[in-house]
This record gives structure tokens, sequence and C-alpha cells, in this order.
């Protein structure tokens, strides 16, 4: 998800989401007894980084995926460790790399982290795993936790695009979009989880008890998952609040589905009587246009404050290169 | 690979920049905030609103001392996706748009071209806020507005130990080069066995620390210490209050019609 | 000032997997003595220094420092007293910055903060790392990371100096500058190591360990010749 896709109730709704499931998240995870739990969920953050980095070839096809690695973390530290760590990398990708932008963090927590740490995991991952699982099986359950965890995610992403109103996709065809994108990604991060987690199980039995994990169970988690669907649906309903409240989105979007637009071109303002004008540009919501003489006007404002800063800017640093090397 | 070591060297450029940054991370957070709420709720059909905010990335790289076009040409990397799905709009949406003498371009396209902007602009505003703090200091303005302790301190960890295992893994694949198997895509199965191998050296890694952490007297908690805290002025609320205030005029107010551009 | 001292009474130890990694070891260093810790790779040498601060409790036998046997209650007020730094900078320095890293212990310790500002500062300027507080430790070359751990360790003032191969993968010049911090250390020193330059430039006196077993106590040069041929 991207900051360019998201209207800001959306965005803010999500972000408020995705804090208070952090917090809880921070809450549960303290109460562990594992005592290196500090360095250890450190590390696994910066593991999973490092793991993200190096790709893997797709068989028959000549290119090559990468894993996210949210039902990887909660099978190695239990699901409310793994979604604080995915989380911890997917906010420092977003700082380092200004991956989707800092307003999209929420959305993107929530659909790569909690869907899959949070949902897929307690609710597929171990359920079908059982206790004492054989190879085949720990693959088949990954691919199945994995699959449907990138599909839920699918769906949230298109439910927070939809509601935006940003881009002009039927709900339908992004909906089948998105997830005939993530149903391929999803087996691709399953196989890849499975792999993994097969190795591991190989060189360290101890690690993967059905219950422990590296660091504790997830006890609870089901209570977290019924309190999560309240609180998606709270969200939900403070979102359909938020949006009838600034309908510039939704008013667009339904505008488009039913086709009609004002055909009124309002142009006029320029030939309007002063007072007119200083009331139509000063008030809260004033009807926007786009004319080539707004947009080109606008632009080359954009292009001078650009051309005078750079003049007036003399000690110039590089952009982000701010090492001092003395 | 050159992902890996690329990755390398941009973590270990942002460094915690900043040292001349008069004014406190927690401000420069928040300005960044209310730009992008701002920027965000701007209607997106207006695209000329939406222009007159790209002016802010520009004079807020200049007053941080940044180089915009630096700042410019890494925010394209944003672009591609949200081109991508921009695209769609001129496709299903071909209701008239601009519309001036003979030309006209559809409402399709004016979405478009809005999208790809709100995409520059976010991560032009996010690009600018991480180069002047730095990393570290970007955690501890979010450990001052309340975020909870326990996640700034992960997002340390895992920082500083980033490069670390990064690093780790960079050597783990050249040893494997060196061996002959050359630079193509790990199959599945030697992916497995190597991120499972980095997996096993990193939960070593973890109980290393922990000793260390536990030599030196650590009890769960880790203590903060910041002998130079930049704290919050009279000139963080100043800065906070006009510039939440002329977004809200660029937000609210039709300037291209004020200057007269239409 | 007499209590510095470390004394393993029949230590052995034996990790959860089974492994014996200790079978027996006795041995005393005595107040400011510099004594190094020789042996072949898997001899003990890091689970015997593991012990000498409660990181690792003995299976069977003691550990007394300065009087107090090492358990899992004296842990804590032992850890004061026996500053340890590891092979690894890496695994040692793990806060963001170096000044953060320096002042862990002090603030650990309970010390107010200007009380820790004095000993960051000290430490650092101890170790020649004076002027990198605000670096983060992967801005700094190998020698520097290790100053600046060994000024971790320094910051909380220890009685008594334990080190694991303290110059490992360092080049000759900052092993020499880690020599220099250790001589001008005069408390007690307990340094596992194979570097030979260092134990004979630093001690007059080693212990021997192969196996989990003391295998010889005494004058460095003897050790070293034992050494040899515990090596062909």
């Amino acid at each position: 998800m991207s900051d360019a896709l998201l209207s800001a109730p959306v965005a803010i709704a999500a972000d408020v989401v995705a804090v208070t499931l952090l917090a809880v998240a921070a809450a549960k995870v303290k109460k562990n007894v594992k005592e290196n739990l500090v360095p250890l969920m450190g590390v696994m953050g910066a593991f999973i980084f490092a793991a993200q980095m190096v790709n893997f070839a797709i068989p028959g096809t000549g290119s090559s995926g990468h894993i996210v690695g949210g039902v990887l973390l909660a099978a190695l530290l239990g699901p409310w460790a793994g979604f604080l760590t995915l989380a911890s990398v997917l906010i420092i990708q977003c700082l380092i790399f200004a991956d989707g932008g800092l307003m999209a963090l929420g959305c993107n927590i929530i659909n790569m982290g909690a869907m899959t740490a949070l949902v897929a995991y307690p609710l597929v991952f171990r359920p079908l795993l059982g206790k004492g699982a054989a190879g085949w099986k720990i693959m088949a359950v990954s691919i199945a936790a994995c699959v449907i965890g990138l599909e839920l995610g699918a769906c949230m992403v298109t439910l927070e695009t939809v509601s935006s109103g940003i881009t002009a996709l039927p709900a339908g065809k992004f909906l089948a979009l998105m997830s005939g994108i993530h149903l391929a990604i999803g087996i691709g991060e399953g196989v890849a989880t499975g792999v993994v987690l097969i190795f591991i199980r190989k060189y360290r039995p101890e690690l993967f008890g059905a219950e422990t994990a590296v660091c504790g169970s997830g006890a609870g988690i089901k209570k977290a998952v019924i309190g999560f669907a309240i609180a998606a649906a709270v969200i939900a309903g403070g979102l359909a609040f938020l949006a009838s409240s600034n309908p510039d989105g939704l008013e667009w979007s339904i505008e488009k589905i039913t086709g009609t637009t004002d055909p009124e071109p309002q142009h006029v303002s320029a030939f309007s009587t002063g007072a007119g004008k200083i009331q139509e540009t000063t008030s809260i919501m004033p009807d926007y246009d786009n004319t080539f003489a707004g947009v080109a006007g606008a632009l080359m404002v954009v292009v001078l404050v650009w051309g005078v800063s750079a003049m007036l800017v003399k000690r110039k640093r590089p952009a982000t290169r701010t090492i001092h090397n003395n | 690979m050159g992902k890996l070591e690329k990755a390398l060297s941009e973590i270990q450029d942002m460094q915690r920049g900043g040292g001349e940054q008069s004014l406190s991370p927690l401000c420069l957070l928040l300005v960044t905030v209310v730009y992008l709420v701002a920027m965000l709720s701007v209607p997106v059909d207006s695209l000329t609103m939406l222009i007159w905010f790209a002016v802010f990335p520009i004079i807020g790289a200049g007053l941080s001392g940044l180089d915009f076009s630096g700042i410019f040409l890494k925010s394209l990397i944003a672009l591609p996706f949200a081109a991508l799905i921009g695209l769609f709009n001129p496709i299903f949406d071909t209701a008239p748009g601009i519309h001036a003498g003979g030309i006209e371009v559809s409402h399709g396209w004016v979405t478009f071209f809005s999208i790809c902007l709100r995409a520059l602009l976010s991560v032009q505003a996010l690009l600018i806020l991480t180069s002047s703090c730095g990393f570290i200091g970007m955690c501890r303005s979010m450990r001052r507005a309340g975020v909870p302790e326990f996640l700034t301190t992960q997002l340390q960890m895992v920082y500083r130990y980033l490069t670390v295992l990064m690093q780790e893994s960079l050597d783990m694949r050249r040893a494997r080069e060196a061996r002959g198997y050359g630079k193509k895509h790990l199959s599945l199965k030697m992916w497995g066995a190597f991120v499972g191998q980095l997996f096993l050296r990193t939960l070593n890694r973890a109980d290393n620390i922990h000793r260390a952490m536990l030599a030196r007297g650590f009890t769960g908690q880790i203590p903060h210490y910041e002998p130079r805290r930049q704290s919050w002025r009279l000139r963080d609320t100043a800065i906070l209050i006009i510039s939440a205030g002329l977004f809200a005029i660029f937000r609210f107010v039709d300037l291209s019609a004020l200057l007269g551009f239409k | 000032m007499s209590h510095h001292f470390i004394q393993f009474s029949d230590v052995h130890y034996r990790y959860s997997n089974g492994t014996e990694a200790l079978k027996g070891v006795t041995f005393r260093v005595t107040h400011g003595e510099k004594v190094a810790l020789l042996g072949l790779n898997g001899a003990g040498k890091s689970t015997l220094l593991l012990h000498t601060n409660g990181l690792l409790l003995p299976t069977s036998g003691e550990v007394n420092v300065g009087g107090i046997p090492v358990t899992k209650k004296t842990a804590p007020s032992v850890r004061r007293a026996v500053g340890m730094l590891f092979q690894n900078p890496d695994d040692q320095l793990f806060m963001p910055t170096v000044a953060e890293d320096v002042a862990f212990g002090p603030l650990n310790m309970g010390l107010e903060q200007p009380e820790v500002e004095r000993r960051v500062k000290e430490a650092l300027a101890k170790v020649g790392a004076s002027g990198l507080e605000n670096r983060s430790p992967f801005q700094l070359s190998g020698g520097q990371k290790k100053s600046v751990a060994f000024a971790t360790v320094l910051s909380m003032e220890p009685e008594i100096l334990v080190m694991d191969e303290p110059t490992a993968s360092l080049d000759m010049r900052a092993a020499r500058q880690v020599t220099e911090i250790i001589r001008a250390f005069d408390h007690t020193c307990l340094i596992a190591t194979h570097d030979l330059e260092l134990a004979r430039d630093l001690c007059p006196r080693s212990i021997l360990i192969a196996d989990g077993r003391v295998l010889a106590d005494g004058p460095t040069e003897e050790c070293i010749t034992r050494l040899r041929e515990l090596a062909d």
C-alpha cells in the first residue's frame, strides 16, 4: 500500500488500528517469561530484513522472489512477538527506503503483519499443524497459511483502496486483480516458509515444538482475534462515518460507479465579481476545477520556488547522505 | 545480490543526521504528519490544489539544508507503483476533466497525474524528515510522542543489527559464490538452507548479546541516555503552528483563483 | 583491597546437550594479578570465563569472587565487580550510539546522570575513543569497536577484568593499543587468548587448560611450551 492511493481518513484510521495492535502486542510480549526477548526480537527483525534481501529462483519462470516473513516469524517467535518483529521491519523499511510512505504504514502493518502473524498463523497454521508434524505437512500448512494470510491482506488492500476512492478501478475488478497477484505471491511465500521451517526442524528440532516456537505460546490469541474483529468492526463503522463527513473521496467514487458527472464547466470564476471571487476562494470547500491555466500557473510557482530555493540554499548536503567523516 | 549491497550502503548512509538541526525531531515529525494529512485529504481530482502542495518539500528541504534535487530523484522510486495502479483511472474514467480551447484531458488522466504527484510528495516529505532527523532521532521523537518504549527499543535493536546480519548474509553468499556456485539465484531448497543457517546463527547471536547485556547489569529494560537531549522549545511550537496554518490555507483556499491563474 | 580474587574450586559444567565442558577446574587468581588463560579451541576457555560472573553456574563445585560464592542470587552484585570483555564487539555494542553503550552499565547500576556522564567521558578517554560519542557502532573500525567495547566495561569501574580474546581479529596497531589499555588497568585480570605475544607481554603467570581440566598453572613461558606440545 502506498500513500498515493489512500485518503487521509482511511490512512489515519488504519494508523490508529496499527498503533493499537502494536501496543497490545508490546504488552503481551512483555509478559513473556523468555528473558532474552529484547535482543532476540531485535536480531530476528534484522534477520528477516536480511532474509528478504536474498532472492530465490522461482522454478520454471527464470524470475526470482523473496519472502515477507509474517508466518515464518510467527512460527519462530509466536504470533505477538512475530507481529511486533515484522512491524518493526516494515517501519524501518519505510523510514530508510521510504517504502510506501509514512501514512500508509498503518495499512502495511495490518495487511502484511497482522493478517499473517495474528490471523493466518493462529487460525490456520497452528491448528492444522498439530504436533510433531512431518516435512510434507509443514510444507502444506505453510502454503495454506501464507496463501490465506496474503489473500486476507489483498482483501484489506482492496478495502482500504476502495474506501479511499483514489483509484477509479471498480472494487470487484480491483479485488480480482489483487487476489490474483497475492495468490501467486502467497504460494511462493508458503513454499519458502516451509523450506526454511523444515531446515530448522531438521537441525534444531527442540525449537520446533508445536506450541513453543522460540519464544512462548500465543496464549490468549483467540480472545485477541475476537477483540481484533470487534475493533475492525468499530473502525469500519468509524470509517464510514469519517467518509460521510468528508465526502470528497466517496462521493467521487460513487459518481464513477453511477457514471454521472457534473457536465458544467466552471472556469468562469475569473470573470466573476470581486466579491464573488473572494467568497469563492476563501470558502471552506471551494468547488475545484482544473483549468490548464490553473494547473500551469501552480506548476510555474512550484518551479519558481525550486529555482529560488536552489539559489538560496548554499550549504548543500546531498540528500540523506549525512555521514560525518571526522 | 546488488540489492543487499545497495541496501547496506543506504542504511549506513542514513546516519543520525541533523547535528545542526535547530528544531526538535518531534516537531519535524509532527509537521510532516500534518503536511501528509493535509496533502492526502486534497480531493483526487483537484490537481491544481495538489500542485500547490509541491512547494513545501522544496521549502522544507531548503530549510533543512538538503539538496532538493537529490530528494526529488530519490522520490521517483515511488512512481512506478503509483503509476501502475493510477493507469487504471484513465481506462475506467473517461469523463471530461480539463477542457480549454480545443484540447480535452479526461477526468481519469487528471486523477492519474494526481496519484503520481501524491506518491512523489509523500515520499519527498518522508525523505526530508528522515534525512534531517536520522534514524535514531526518529526513534527518540517517537518515544517522546508516546510510542511504547518496547517498540522504540525494538526498532533501535533491529537498526543496530541490520548491517551486522546483512554483512553476515553477504559473507555467506560470497563464500558460496567462491565455491563456484556463481551469482545466479538460489534454488528454493538452497535458499531454505541459507536462510535457515542465517536464522540459527542469529539465535546464537541473540544469546551472545544477551550475555553481554547481563554482564553489564541488564535487568530486562534498556535504560535511556541522552546527555544533549533536544527538548521541545518555543520555536518548535511556533513552527508547528505556522506550518499547520500554511497547510490549512493551501488546503482550503483556492490559491490559483486568488492569484488569477484562472 | 585484597579481596579482588577469583577462586575456582573443582568446578564442573555440563551443557544441556550433555557435553561436559569443565571437568573439575581449580585455581586461584589473586588481587592485582594478570593471568593468561591458554588452551586450544574447544578446551573450555570461554565456558570457564562465563563462570566468573555467573553467566553460567557450575553443575558442581564453587566459584568464589572476592569472598562471595557466585550463585544465581549473588550474580548481579558479582557482575558489578567483574567486568567482562567479549570476543566479538558486535555482540557487546548493542546500543545505537557509542555514548549510550558506554552509559549502559553505569545506568543499570542506578547511578545519577552527572556521574554517568563523568564515567562515559572518562572511560572513552582511557581507551582513546573520545570524540566517538555520537557514532553508531557500524561507523567504527574494528580497532575502534574493540576500544569502545572496552570502555563499556571500564565505565562500570570493575575490580576484576575478564577478557575473551581481546586482540582477536585486530591489526598490529590496534592490538598494541588494546595491550596498553589492559596494562594500564591495575586490578586483577584474567585473559583468555591465543595471542601468545600478548600473554608474554602482560602476564607473568598463565593457566593452561585442555579438555576441561587445568593442565598447567605457572610461569607463562612454561605454559606456552606445554601448549606447543599439545598442538603438535
